[in-house]
């Protein structure tokens, strides 16, 4: 039989040895990479337009849209998917007022929302733009606004009205959704407790 | 009001995971097998290693089928409970047990002759008793460790699994490498071809390098998309085992090993010479081979036997836990007393399953052990069990207890093709016949029978040349059976009919619980076709 002078080594036991290392790894990286299923399927495309959807994100708020809660969610998709985060206070300001009337306590109100929103980014490692805009109608200047920056999702908080008012989410929350032309996310506020919980301990 | 709910296992086992139970049970048999086989078969030691391959290949297949089929606890057990009723689902599910207290009692022995290649006084023939206290104490410390609930973590059990399986690529690649010798394999089958007798011997030891495939399937209930990743698992494992038992035995016996091996002449021998008689030796064969590998072989004589001897303890603690789960899930299924499904209150393990089934495996370590403590004894083993004592008194019930359990698991797969044929099958084992039955088209599975007539060949082998094997085995089985007739006949059970079990249930909520919607929706669409098939057909 031959063998390779000096080393021992013979063809048929060097060829023997490369077949077992080849198909070891094989077989481990055949093993470990299975099909996915349906589900996996789904959830990998819902992964994917997450990631289209969420280029630049905007946070709206104003006195009828309470965003803090909804800010840290923002942050944290801003930095998951590394989009642009801007948040922006809107005071509306009513007809029987000129445009450029003062109007210190929603100002003083918008000092303390965007200054939190900008603590949460910082905390996130998220970069933050900041404005406020006084405008005759909120709901028209967020969409034009959104336009402007090519934003791919609205982030907006809400809470529930008591009773059925004809726009449950709030007068401007709902004309942004009816009209924006990106994706609206819209956040309602809980109320501390679920109806599970409640549930178990009516059982109880 | 109650608010107790059943709390479903979580699926947490990923893909390596899976492959990794099964490798920490099965890839733990080569380095006991090995040597029992190279004793037994000589120069036909690769022989008896392919033919129990191929078997081996058909019950891998049968596994992967039945386990993506039915991902449930349980494993064979359940398969043959499922495929031909209560009875024979006792008996296959008993013969597994049989098989996992040989498990704690053969690996934990075997870990103690793996350390004995760094500590002499571990070496059986000259210290057993120190050698029987080292491997009591073993058992006796998983028992309590299981007991407590503490065990090892999965991550633990894969990087073990991956450093082994480096390891053996590495001993194997650097053996051929630079040791083997094809013309000494050659010589070596030809001069010394053993007796048929030794040879049925070396396939039913071979057999048992390859048992531990019911870890895959008894994990299949906590293992995430379990119709999906079990086949990849179960034929990953089955590949890689094939491959590391068929490299060995060839490496074995055409190595030129690195330094020369004497006998007590001070004459050359050949290295699978070193295994003939000589127990310490065939308890430590991989260790013993990776030292005669040129090069590797001086780091592998230093972590081969720690990393064996973990890999040992591993398969140990898998035979502890495995007979409990098994025992637990006959005892749901009405198969044995409910007492085994007793847990702790404190610690809420299932303590009587353990320190029972522990209890077990260290009286079998006493009869295993006795022939070494007690020279008296040697006589009586001469007379009864043909001398047989240490390794070879355990492998001969392994041998059995696995043969017969897959003989069972092999009629099962038959009979499941043929009375549940909606019942979605992810994996099918190729070569089937199509044909009816009971109005249904079924497959009737062709490797099945080829399969079952190659481990019945084992079982018939293992009842030839095993002294023991034949008397302990089928007593196991007959005391089982009595033991299952009484507790059937208390809890005014059928005894040798089987109760009444709702399948088409069950199969949905199988196929629910483990996530599998695809599968579940066809089972129903399947079920709803035949129905409406049967009730068209009574109608005309």
């Amino acid at each position: 039989m031959t063998v390779i002078a000096g080393s021992g080594i013979t063809p048929i036991g060097a060829l023997t040895a490369l077949l077992i290392v080849s198909a070891i790894v094989a077989t481990v990286w055949w093993m470990l990479h299975p099909p996915a299923s349906l589900v996996q399927r789904l959830a990998q495309e819902a992964e994917t337009s997450l990631e289209r959807m969420v280029g630049s994100i905007i946070v709206v708020f104003s006195p009828e849209i309470a965003s803090g809660h909804m800010t840290a969610l923002a942050a944290k998709l801003a930095r998951g998917e590394r989009s642009e985060l801007l948040a922006i206070y809107v005071i509306e300001v009513p007809y029987t007022l000129p445009p450029d009337a003062e109007m210190p306590v929603e100002e003083r109100a918008a000092l303390d929302a965007l200054a939190a929103a900008e603590t949460i980014a910082a905390n996130n490692g998220v970069d933050i733009r900041t404005e406020t805009i006084k405008t005759r109608s909120a709901a028209e200047t967020v969409l034009a606004l959104a336009k402007r920056e090519k934003a791919n999702l609205l982030v907006m908080g809400s809470y529930r009205e008591g009773k059925y008012s004809g726009a449950p989410l709030g007068r401007t929350v709902e004309a942004i959704a009816a009209d924006a032309k990106c994706d609206v996310l819209i956040g309602v506020e809980g109320k501390h407790g679920t109806l599970l919980v409640d549930e178990t301990r009516e059982n109880l | 009001m109650s608010t107790e709910k059943h709390a479903e296992l979580r699926r947490t086992v990923t893909p390596w995971g899976s492959f990794s139970w099964g490798y920490s049970d099965v890839g733990a048999d080569i380095f006991i097998g090995l040597g029992l086989v190279l004793a037994a078969a000589a120069g036909a030691s690769n022989v008896a290693f392919l033919f129990a391959g191929l078997v081996y290949v058909c019950i891998g297949l049968a596994y992967t089928e039945l386990a993506s089929t039915y991902p449930v606890a349980g494993g064979g057990q359940y398969f043959v409970l499922r495929g031909l009723g209560d009875i024979f689902g006792f008996i296959a599910g008993w013969a597994v047990l049989l098989d996992f207290t040989i498990d704690i009692t053969i690996f934990a022995w075997a870990c103690v002759d793996y350390l004995s290649q760094l500590v002499p006084t571990f070496v059986n023939s000259a210290h057993p008793w120190v050698h029987f206290w080292v491997v009591f104490g073993l058992i006796a410390a998983l028992c309590l460790l299981n007991v407590i609930g503490v065990r090892e973590s999965t991550a633990f059990n894969g990087f073990v699994s991956a450093l082994d399986i480096a390891s053996e690529t590495c001993i194997l690649f650097f053996g051929f490498l630079f040791a083997f010798r094809p013309e000494l394999l050659i010589h070596n089958m030809q001069t010394s071809w053993p007796s048929p007798d030794q040879l049925m011997l070396g396939i039913s030891y071979a057999i048992i390098s390859f048992v531990g495939l019911e870890s895959i399937s008894q994990a299949a209930q906590e293992t995430q998309r379990p119709a999906s990743i079990i086949p990849r698992t179960s034929v990953g494992l089955i590949l890689t085992i094939l491959i590391f038992a068929l490299g060995y035995s060839n490496l074995a016996l055409g190595l030129q090993p690195w330094h020369p091996i004497l006998d007590a002449h001070g004459q050359a021998i050949q290295f699978w010479q070193i295994f003939v008689n000589n127990g310490d030796n065939q308890g430590a064969a991989v260790a013993l081979l990776a030292k005669q590998v040129p090069y590797w072989g001086a780091i592998a004589a230093f972590y081969v036997p720690v990393l064996g001897a973990v890999l040992l303890l591993i398969s140990s603690n898998s035979g502890v836990f495995g007979s409990s789960r098994i025992a637990y899930a006959m005892s749901s299924s009405n198969l044995l007393p409910s007492m085994f499904q007793s847990v702790h209150k404190r610690f809420r393990t299932p303590m009587v399953s353990l320190i029972a089934f522990c209890g077990l495996a260290a009286i079998e370590l006493i009869f295993a052990a006795i022939p070494y403590l007690d020279p008296h004894a040697n006589a009586f083993y001469a007379r009864f069990f043909d001398g047989e004592s240490g390794l070879d008194f355990l492998a001969d019930l392994y041998a059995f207890g696995a043969a017969t359990s897959y003989s069972f698991v092999f009629i099962a797969l038959i009979a499941l093709r043929l009375i549940d044929p909606l019942s979605p099958r992810r994996f099918k084992i190729p070569l089937n016949i199509p044909m009816r039955f009971r109005g249904e088209r079924v497959e009737f599975p062709v490797v099945g029978v080829i399969g079952f007539a190659g481990i019945f060949s084992i079982l018939i082998f293992t009842l030839m040349t095993h002294p023991i094997g034949r008397v302990a085995g089928p007593l196991w089985l007959v005391l089982g059976i009595i033991m299952y007739l009484v507790y059937r006949h208390h809890r005014k059970m059928p005894l040798l009919h089987s109760q009444k079990h709702e399948w088409r249930k069950q199969q949905v909520d199988i196929l629910r619980n483990a996530g599998e919607l695809e599968l579940m929706d066809e089972y129903i669409a399947n079920v709803k076709a035949s129905d409406e098939r049967t009730a068209k057909e009574s109608v005309a």
